[in-house]
């Protein structure tokens, strides 16, 4: 008897573990995609998972869908480990009724949720999913409210990670756009509120689901993916790559990892990096690998807005979000995208305790009608608070060019900077030499026998009394100008000293940030 | 109008004073307003005149199409305003990715426009010195 109740529950979960089928797990590898259960075997470490709900049910009865079976209502969670720490996870099972979200489906992820909440650790959605499941009408809906709601509540609390695995469309993609990182596979992820069909109805306009809402387009030119890789493989170890600068929550501090790269190391390649000619660009990242731990450095959203770089380094084992001006890309300038970017990383690593690292050349802010009518105004105020209202370590390193409204939006003194750091060929002004000489000397230029000598001869005069480091730190505004060689050992003995630091805000329900 | 007696060094003149008023003034800036409006009709008539050159703009991007060649070709666009410091590609060159096309100096940097992949260069839209706004193409790829 009792071995016949054995076998029984043995045979039942056999059923759950096959999801929609051996067909439609063919088909689902055909398509160059994993199951669901693949999936999490390959995110977590080996063995670790343990299966919650799995004999969860719908309670539907429309359109004959009491007849039918949804082995775990389309969707597999659970928790498990990634580098031994514990994570929560929930995967949509594209086999299972295309991985739609019914009533219990969604219950089945709140549920994990609130778990996550309660012990504070990440949870992380594969999403795979047809939508909503239309028979079940407004439950579905209520599903996905209450997804979005525990989004809400969680962010800041636990890292939330969505990776898009295959179609994520219309109310659904706004779980993931609630979450702290979205992931997207290259050819077979899609988001989008409206589909290609919608669209040539209403719109007339012809649009393929790629370039409507594939893995680039996200990365590229939206802004709403942080990171894409070429298969599903790769995306998921890069999940856990991502993990391993996280803390599990928000009382936490991200985990120390012994890097072994010597914290004294001195690079005299920094000393040459900045071209004499303040108009010829570098490669900011060189700057980053050089100062970080073994040159690491995962970059946060590499192909959207190239103009700043965001990402995690490590120095002294110790995880640091970088924000950095890329000269190489739009002369490096602040623009709307960008700003939104910057910003958005700032308040990311405020969040979790991660410090913040800024490399400053900045030129300005972008000009033009598009950016002023696009708000550029609105946007760029979201760095100045950002910046004012993170209370991690901030640390500033200013590599050359600093001017301006963006001196202050990439994290001066002033707006919270714990530490200045520059470099002697930095040129810290209100605005570039070559506009403020002809603003300044506008007479003497105009009334000279030979105004082109004379406004270079301004030039040269104001550059050596103004746009140089030396000004500021004879204010305090920059703390130390410092060799470019000796930047790392100099930013983590900053770091190290700030890692008491402790800073007060008055008590309030929350800021009113600028969207 | 008021008649005020007034006395200078013993000398007496009778002095009549209008007041101006608001309305006065107004009459004033209502006078002097035709003069205002008056450029506007001629404002207006460029206008009307600016429609024989209207074709003239329409040719301009049917030259830039003729330009930016055959269907596949990818069109490298201006990232933002500047001006077209040097052009490292000739037509028909080959190019790698991130090999630099031209030099585009905007914002006080010169900017390296890089080629996005590995291709051939079948038309260049612009000239050394030309000034080229956002999105404007600079170099066609096939």
């Amino acid at each position: 008897m009792a071995n016949e109740k054995i076998e029984q529950l043995r045979a039942s979960i056999e059923k759950i573990k096959l999801g929609g089928g051996p067909e439609k797990i063919e088909k689902q590898h055909k398509r160059g995609k994993y199951t669901a259960r693949e999936r999490i075997d390959m995110l977590l470490d080996e063995g670790s998972f343990v299966e919650i709900d799995a004999f969860v049910k719908h309670r539907c009865t429309n359109f004959g869908l009491d007849k039918k079976e949804i082995p775990g209502e389309g969707v597999v969670t659970g928790y498990g480990t990634i580098d031994g720490r514990l994570v929560y996870v929930f995967a949509q099972d594209f086999t299972v009724m295309g991985g739609s979200l019914g009533e219990m489906h969604a219950a089945k992820i709140g549920k994990i949720m609130d778990m996550a909440l309660k012990t504070g650790a990440p949870v992380i959605g594969l999403n795979d999913s047809g939508g909503a499941r239309i028979q079940e009408g407004v439950d579905a809906l209520a599903g996905y409210g209450r997804i979005f709601y525990k989004n809400s509540i969680g962010s800041g609390v636990i890292p939330q990670i969505s990776v898009i695995m295959g179609p994520c469309a219309g109310g659904a993609v706004y779980s993931p756009a609630l979450t702290d990182f979205i992931f997207m596979v290259k050819n077979t992820s899609k988001m989008f509120i409206t589909g290609p069909q919608v669209i040539k109805t209403v719109t007339g306009e012809d649009v393929s689901a790629e370039e409507l809402g594939g893995a680039m387009t996200h990365n590229r030119v939206s802004g709403v993916a942080h990171f894409v890789d070429e298969n599903e493989e790769e995306t998921l170890n890069r999940v856990r790559r991502l993990l391993s600068f996280l803390p599990s929550n928000n009382l936490e501090e991200p985990p120390v990892i012994e890097t072994g790269d010597d914290i004294n190391r001195m690079d005299d390649k920094l000393n040459e990096i900045v071209p004499e000619n303040p108009n010829k660009p570098y490669d900011m990242k060189e700057i980053i690998t050089s100062i970080s731990d073994n040159g690491e450095f995962l970059e946060v959203q590499p192909y959207f807005a190239q103009n700043i770089i965001t990402g995690f380094i490590r120095l002294n084992g110790k995880s640091i979000g970088v924000i950095a001006n890329q000269p190489r890309f739009l002369a490096g300038c602040l623009n709307i995208d960008a700003a939104d970017k910057a910003s958005r990383f700032i308040r990311t690593c405020d969040a979790y305790n991660i410090p913040i690292l800024n490399l400053v050349d900045v030129p300005g802010f972008l000009p033009g009608t598009d950016q002023e009518y696009g708000g550029i105004i609105r946007h760029g105020a979201k760095m100045l608070y950002a910046y004012s209202e993170a209370t991690v370590p901030k640390v500033t390193l200013i590599t050359r060019k600093a001017y301006g409204g963006s001196y202050l939006a990439m994290c001066s003194k002033d707006m919270g900077a714990d530490m200045v750091l520059a470099w002697p060929n930095a040129e810290i002004a209100v605005m570039g030499p070559e506009g403020a000489a002809n603003i300044i000397f506008k007479r003497e230029i105009k009334n000279s026998e030979d105004p082109i000598t004379t406004r270079a001869e301004k030039i040269k005069e104001y550059r050596d009394t103004v746009a140089n480091p030396y000004v500021a730190a004879s204010r305090g505004f920059v703390d130390s100008i410092i060799e470019p060689k000796e930047s790392r050992p100099r930013i983590i003995n900053a770091f190290d000293m700030l890692a008491s630091k402790r800073e007060n805000r008055p008590a309030k329900k929350h800021g009113n940030m600028p969207l | 109008m008021k008649k005020y007696r007034i006395t200078v060094n013993g000398k007496t003149y009778e002095v009549e004073v209008e007041e101006l008023g608001k309305e006065n003034t107004v009459s004033k800036a209502t006078t002097t307003s035709p003069k205002k409006v008056m450029p506007q009709p001629k404002v207006e008539k460029p206008k009307t005149v600016a429609k024989p050159s209207e074709p003239k703009q329409e040719s301009k991007p049917e030259k830039t199409e003729t330009k930016s060649v055959p269907q596949g070709a990818e069109t490298i666009k201006a990232p933002m305003p500047g001006t077209i410091l040097d052009i490292k590609v000739n037509e028909n060159d080959r190019v790698k990715e991130g090999e630099v096309l031209v030099i585009l100096e905007a914002m006080k940097m010169e900017n390296e426009i890089v080629a996005p992949r590995d291709g051939k260069v079948v038309s260049i839209n612009v000239t050394k010195g030309q000034a080229v706004n956002a999105q404007d193409p600079l170099v066609s790829l096939e």
